[in-house]
C-alpha cells in the first residue's frame, strides 16, 4: 500500500474526499433506492394505504340463511401504481378521477353460532351451537331502528375469504359445515374459528363493519389482524 | 471446374479465419472455449453444465421473443398471452420452449449441482465457483417466482400469493420484503409491474454477467477431473503408495532381524 501511494494523503485530503464522496454517494444511491422502496416507505414507515379507506357496500343482511354463511363480492378502490390522489381530490368528476382501478375482495357473512366449549390447539375447534339469525330479519328488510342494527350485528360474522395461512380465498363446504382452504387445507367453523390445518389461527374479521338503515351491511378494508392483535396469531394483515 | 471451385472457397475461407484471427484472436479464443479433454468414464455428465447454459440462452431467446407481445398490465396481461397462445403464428410453440424448458432448467440445474457435488468439483481450488453457481441457482428460483405471475391467471396469481405470504414470516424484514414485491399493501397493478420489471430486467442483467464469471472460473481451472489433474494426483498416490511399501519391507527386515511384536501391523 505504501509503495502505491507516492505522494502520502494530507489529513485535510483525506477528510475532503471522504465529505465530498459522502455527497456524491448520497446523491447517487438516495434517489433510485427511495423510487423503488416507495411502497415500503409509504405502506410500513407512514403507515399508508392503497385501498380507499371509505365505506363499501356488501349487501342485505336479509339475505344471509341460517346455518350458512353467504359469499358477497365487493370491490375496493385502489389507487396502487395508477392513482393520482390530488385529480381525484379536486376534480372528483373527470374521467380520469372516476376511472379507479379496484380490487376484487370476497366477504363471507354468517349468524353467530354460540360457543358452548371454547376449544384448544388440536382439539378441532369450538363446539358450537345452532347459529341464530335475528327474529327481526322475518318482519322486515330494512328500515332497522338503531337498537334493531347494533342487535344484528352484535350476532354477525363478517369474516374476509382470505386464509390466515398463506392468503387462498377460502370456501364454505355445506356438507361438513366448514370453511376449506384450497391450498393447504385449513379448516375453519361458521364463525370463522380456527378447526385444522396449517393456519395459527381463525379467519380474519372486517372491524369496521355496519348495518344502516337500508338493511345493507357496509365495511371498510380493516381486518383484525396486525400488531394489536397478537394475540391472534403472529402476523400482518396481508389481505388480498 | 468443381474441384478448382472447392480450393478457391478453401482459400477464401481460410483467408478470412486467418484475417479475424490476426485482428481479434477469435479462433484462439473459440479453441479455448470449445475444446476441453474431460475423462473417458462418466464424459456425459459433463455435459450437464453446457445443458443448463443452453437452457438459460433458450430462456433469453424466447423471453425477448414473447416481450413483442406480452402486456404487462393487469387488464392485458391475461388477453396478451391468450393472444400468444392462440392467434400469433407458433406462439405455442415460442411460449411452450419458454414455459418448459424453465421447467427442465430446474431439473438440469439440480443435476449439474449434484453431477459437481458428488464428483468434489467444489474442492479448491474451485470453491468461488461453486459459489457464483449458488448465487447463480438463487437467481433462477428468483425468476421462475417472478415469472408465475406475469401470466396472471388464478393458478399464477395465487402461487405468487402464498410464496409472497411465506416471505412475509421471515424475521424481521418479513413485512418490508412483501410490500417491497407487491408495491403497496394489496396485490395489484403495482405488483404485476414489479414483477415484470424483476423478472425482464433485473434479474436477467444480474444474471448474465455472472454467467460469465461462472465460465471464466471454468475456464481458468479446468473441469474437475481432467486428464492432467487426475493424471498428477494419480502418479502422486502411485508414488506414496510405492514409498510405503519400502517403508514396509525395511519394517519386514527389522522383524527377522529378531525384534518381536508390532510384526502384525499390517497383512
Amino acid at each position: 500500500m505504501a509503495e502505491l501511494q507516492r505522494d502520502p494523503i494530507t489529513r485535510s485530503d483525506f477528510l475532503g474526499f471522504g465529505v465530498l464522496g459522502a455527497i456524491m454517494g448520497a446523491i447517487l444511491t438516495i434517489p433510485p433506492v427511495a423510487f423503488v422502496l416507495s411502497p415500503v416507505i409509504k405502506t410500513n414507515i407512514l403507515g399508508q394505504s392503497d385501498v380507499d379507506p371509505g365505506w363499501v357496500e356488501v349487501g342485505s343482511v336479509a339475505e344471509v340463511k341460517e346455518n350458512e354463511p353467504s359469499v358477497f363480492q365487493i370491490e375496493f378502490p385502489i389507487d396502487q401504481a395508477y392513482g393520482t390522489k390530488h385529480i381525484q381530490e379536486e376534480v372528483p368528476e373527470s374521467p380520469r378521477s372516476l376511472e379507479r382501478f379496484t380490487i376484487r375482495n370476497a366477504v363471507w357473512v354468517s349468524w353467530k353460532a354460540p360457543i358452548k366449549t371454547q376449544g384448544r390447539q388440536g382439539s378441532g375447534g369450538d363446539e358450537l351451537a345452532a347459529a341464530e339469525r335475528p327474529a327481526i330479519l322475518d318482519q322486515k328488510t330494512e328500515g332497522f331502528t338503531q337498537s334493531e342494527r347494533e342487535e344484528i350485528m352484535s350476532k354477525l360474522n363478517v369474516l374476509s375469504n382470505s386464509c390466515a395461512h398463506l392468503g387462498c380465498p377460502v370456501r364454505w363446504f355445506p356438507d361438513q359445515k366448514l370453511f376449506l382452504c384450497p391450498c393447504h387445507g385449513g379448516l375453519y367453523d361458521i364463525n370463522g374459528g380456527y378447526v385444522g390445518g396449517p393456519p395459527p389461527r381463525g379467519m380474519y374479521r372486517y372491524t369496521q363493519a355496519e348495518v344502516r338503515e337500508d338493511g345493507k351491511l357496509y365495511v371498510k378494508h380493516e381486518y383484525d389482524a396486525g400488531p394489536e392483535h397478537r394475540e391472534k396469531g403472529p402476523q400482518e394483515p396481508y389481505v388480498v | 471446374m468443381i474441384g478448382r471451385m472447392r480450393t478457391q472457397t478453401t482459400e477464401a475461407s481460410k483467408f478470412l479465419v486467418d484475417w479475424m484471427e490476426h485482428r481479434t484472436g477469435i479462433v484462439t479464443i473459440m479453441e479455448h472455449f470449445l475444446y476441453e479433454p474431460v475423462p473417458k468414464r462418466g464424459a456425459w455428465l459433463y455435459t450437464l453444465g453446457s445443458a443448463v447454459l443452453f437452457t438459460i440462452t433458450l430462456q433469453f431467446l424466447t423471453g425477448i421473443l414473447l416481450l413483442f407481445y406480452y402486456v404487462p398490465t393487469t387488464d392485458h396481461a391475461w388477453n396478451s398471452v391468450s393472444y400468444i397462445m392462440t392467434e400469433a403464428y407458433f406462439g405455442q410453440l415460442i411460449r411452450g420452449i419458454h414455459y418448459w424448458s424453465a421447467n427442465f432448467l430446474m431439473a438440469v440445474i439440480g443435476l449439474h449441482m449434484g453431477q459437481v457435488f458428488f464428483s468434489g468439483g467444489y474442492k479448491a481450488p474451485r470453491e468461488l465457483n461453486w459459489v457464483v453457481g449458488v448465487i447463480l441457482l438463487l437467481l433462477v428460483i428468483g425468476l421462475a417466482f417472478t415469472g408465475y405471475l406475469l401470466r396472471w391467471d388464478q393458478d399464477g396469481f395465487w402461487a405468487s400469493v402464498v410464496g409472497m405470504k411465506i416471505g412475509s414470516y421471515s424475521p424481521f424484514v418479513g413485512a418490508y420484503t412483501i410490500n417491497f414485491l407487491m408495491g403497496g399493501d394489496v396485490a395489484g397493478p403495482g405488483t404485476l409491474s414489479r414483477f415484470f420489471a424483476l423478472h425482464v430486467w433485473l434479474l436477467p442483467a444480474a444474471i448474465a454477467p455472472l454467467i460469465g464469471v461462472h465460465l471464466y472460473l471454468l475456464r481458468r481451472h479446468g473441469v474437475f477431473g481432467s486428464e492432467f489433474e487426475y493424471t498428477e494426483r494419480l502418479a502422486k498416490l502411485h508414488e506414496r503408495q510405492r514409498l510405503e511399501e519400502y517403508a514396509d519391507y525395511e519394517l519386514d527386515d527389522d522383524d527377522e532381524n529378531g525384534r518381536d511384536g508390532g510384526g502384525s501391523r499390517r497383512e
